[in-house]
């Protein structure tokens, strides 16, 4: 526990990083706001699909018109350059992973809930294993066991001296680096954006609220503003990493689907 | 600025006791670990999201979206046939113009062509019509003309005998009168205005 001690003296009061994060239970079985966003994400989701199904309008508006904007976009812009024509029948999945990931993201920004879900390790960790479940099953079940795990480690091309090199470093980048980078990289960019947000808001809340030397209010104005250019920022980052998360399962799935590329 | 004040109370009051542990313990917990109850709950969302998202909600609005890409690849197909079509009419339209205009040239060009070849005949034959009427007239004016000074010659003969033979009270040798009086008509036909063309005027 950090003492307390005068703002601008021993610097920011800032609470221990559990205080962030971990989230006491709001109904059974742990539902916590971590697990709201997550019902909420999905919620969402569903509602906007159902939604855009109903209108079956011949030129789309509205909720019509975003779904099938996402549903392009992934198709277009994922999974046909990943994967090509064959990863097409992906899309309920990947466009799942997108939509899923993007929401529970964004609710870092809205107003009442402020924190991404994605910031808690439980969210990257399950969609992680999920793809990495679906990569090598899709490997299995297209190329066989023997054949996958083959072309999966020796890549072609290798001189047969470096061949065991190259298998134990491409197995274990598909295997196990793969899923784990792919969690940690939305866990870590989602937690430090969260945390770049309450260090702002705190910083403002101490200039403004908390501040003994009355001359240095009005600093707490910068704060603020940084607080609002990390609010965009935070938003090109829930989309970007949605994206990325999204565009790295069809590279996952493309070599599953291709073994000869 | 209520954004940052929202996001100090909820991240300064967390209320422990509520959540079943201590503050000490909710501390200490490691943050990068997940727990348990998060997993649980993040799987669910995701597989239901998935799943329903898998056989509900996404196959009428792709069916849709397949239905119209189709629909405007057959408009589309079907425009581009019409255009055909239309390239294809105007193309024998302007082929068909083309072809009439050249037989109306043709045409033309013959009408014209008989119609200066009548108008040459019709010349020809009013010319030798009236070539023929011409001569015929002179041949029957000549003949008139002829047979008038023939006539006039016997009357002034005859006349000038008698009158010469009244003049002179006596019968004059006959053939001589004659030939003084033909020689008198020769000078009157070798010049009208002399003063014996005059006087037999």
């Amino acid at each position: 526990m950090i003492p307390a001690v005068p703002h601008l003296v021993a610097g920011l009061d800032f609470p221990p990083i559990g205080e962030l994060l971990n989230w006491k239970n709001i109904g059974p079985g742990g539902f916590n706001k971590t697990a709201l966003i997550d019902v909420l994400a999905v919620a969402l989701t569903l509602g906007l699909f159902f939604h855009a199904a109903r209108r079956k309008a011949m030129v789309p508006r509205g909720t019509q018109n975003i779904a099938e904007s996402l549903i392009e976009f992934v198709n277009g812009q994922i999974i046909m350059e990943t994967m090509g024509a064959d990863g097409l029948g992906y899309l309920p999945f990947i466009l799942a992973i997108f939509c899923f990931v993007f929401l529970c993201n964004i609710f870092e920004i809205i107003p009442i809930f402020q924190f991404p879900a994605d910031a808690r390790m439980a969210n990257p960790l399950v969609l992680a294993l999920i793809v990495w479940g679906v990569y090598n099953y899709a490997g299995i079940k297209r190329q066989g066991f023997r054949a996958y795990v083959r072309n999966s480690t020796i890549p072609p091309g290798v001189p047969g001296f470096l061949v065991p090199l190259v298998a134990v470093i491409e197995g274990a980048q598909r295997f196990l680096l793969n899923p784990l980078t792919l969690a940690i990289r939305l866990f870590a960019n989602m937690l430090a954006g969260h945390l770049l947000l309450v260090t702002f808001a705190l910083m403002a809340d101490a200039l403004f609220f908390h501040n003994t030397v009355t001359a240095t209010i009005p600093i707490g104005v910068l704060p603020v503003l940084m607080e609002i250019v990390i609010i965009i920022f935070e938003v090109l980052i829930a989309v970007l990493q949605a994206f990325i998360f999204a565009i790295l399962t069809g590279v996952y799935l493309g070599p599953s689907l291709h073994p000869e590329h | 600025m209520l954004f940052a004040a929202g996001l100090v109370a909820a991240t300064q009051k967390v209320d422990c006791s509520a959540a079943g542990i201590s503050c000490q313990n909710a501390q200490s917990k490691n943050p990068i670990l997940p727990t348990v109850p998060e997993i649980v709950w993040g799987t669910l969302a995701f597989v239901v999201l998935f799943v329903v998202l898998w056989k509900l909600a996404l196959p009428p609005l792709v069916k849709l979206m397949r239905d119209r890409t189709e629909r405007i690849a057959n408009d589309l197909s079907s425009a581009e046939q019409a255009r055909v079509e239309a390239q294809q009419t105007l193309e024998d339209y302007k082929r068909e113009l083309a072809e009439a205009r050249s037989e109306a040239s043709h045409i033309l060009d013959e009408a014209r062509q008989a119609a200066e070849q009548v108008r040459q005949d019709l010349m020809a034959r009013a010319e030798a019509e009236a070539a023929e009427l011409r001569a015929r007239n002179d041949s029957a004016l000549q003949a008139a003309q002829e047979r008038v000074l023939g006539e006039l010659e016997g009357q002034v003969r005859e006349v000038a005998l008698d009158l010469a033979e009244k003049v002179v009270g006596a019968n004059l040798d006959r053939d001589t009168n004659l030939a003084l009086i033909d020689r008198f008509i020769d000078e009157l036909n070798a010049g009208p205005t002399s003063d014996a063309g005059a006087a037999l005027q």
